[in-house]
């Protein structure tokens, strides 16, 4: 079991957001792994990623279309940047290749 | 405020055939509604957003939207066509329905960004998509997405 934190950020901040995190919560949870996502919208951060949420991921899934706010949290983590895109259409690829990242 | 979709903002049979002439169909019922402080000025907005990245998210569906001083209520218009619409997807599907979103550059409450928040994360769950696709009247539309809007905390 992987324990992973994302953030998630598009440029209206009306809807890629929150479907990137649905997407990446849903395909996480399915294969059996820890997730949090802090999405960062037009309504302002929303499940913030706590001190001890960052400390415990194996991994850090970042969208990069636009900047991610507090970037510096994540310094020394995996990080992982991906496309809102690939994150609502392909989360399951993205959660098979971190398996097996961490098998190695 | 007034509810963020009603059964006039609800299209089940698109008359157009391609993706710029159902942002004008769409933003015709905003705007008829009274929503929107330029028409025009809307639809440029929403175009330009498709130019930058497309909005056609796969799945048969795309969620076009404008945030801008053209708009004086958050809203949203719900469009369905069978055949479907070209809307360079994601995953190249043709969208068949479409949710044109409106939002206007400064609101005063969080509670309509909310509720398309809500909407953004239901449209990644495949039976709620189905049901969208296969329903058979604009009240049953309105119903479906009037639930969630309503589960939405105020």
């Amino acid at each position: 079991m992987m324990n992973v934190v994302a953030a998630t950020a598009c440029p209206s901040g009306v809807a890629h957001t929150y479907m990137s995190a649905e997407a990446l919560e849903r395909a996480f949870k399915k294969a059996g792994h820890n997730i949090k996502v802090e999405t960062q919208g037009s309504i302002g951060i929303e499940n913030q990623l706590t001190d001890e949420d960052i400390a415990n991921a194996d991994f850090v899934i970042l969208t990069k279309d636009m900047g991610i706010k507090n970037e510096e949290r994540f310094a020394g983590k995996k990080i992982v940047r991906i496309f809102i895109g690939d994150a609502i259409k392909k989360a399951d690829a993205i959660v098979k290749k971190l398996e097996s990242h961490l098998e190695k | 405020m007034s509810e963020i979709i009603n059964k006039k903002l609800i299209k089940l049979n698109l008359e157009s055939t391609d993706k710029n002439d159902v942002i004008s169909e769409l933003a015709q019922l905003i705007d008829d509604e009274g929503r929107l402080n330029s028409f025009e000025g809307y639809c440029t907005n929403v175009r330009e957003r498709e130019d930058m990245s497309t909005t056609g998210i796969g799945f048969g569906i795309a969620i076009p939207h404008g945030k801008c001083i053209d708009v004086k209520e958050a809203t949203v218009a719900f469009g369905r066509k069978e055949e479907g619409i070209d809307w360079q997807s994601l995953d190249g599907e043709p969208a068949k329905i479409i949710f044109l979103i409106a939002v206007p550059n400064e609101t005063e409450s969080n509670l309509h960004l909310k509720i398309l928040a809500a909407l953004s994360r239901k449209l990644m769950d495949e039976e709620f998509r189905e049901e969208l696709i296969k329903t058979q009247n604009e009240d049953q539309v309105l119903k479906i997405l009037t639930d969630i809007f309503d589960s939405v905390e105020k």
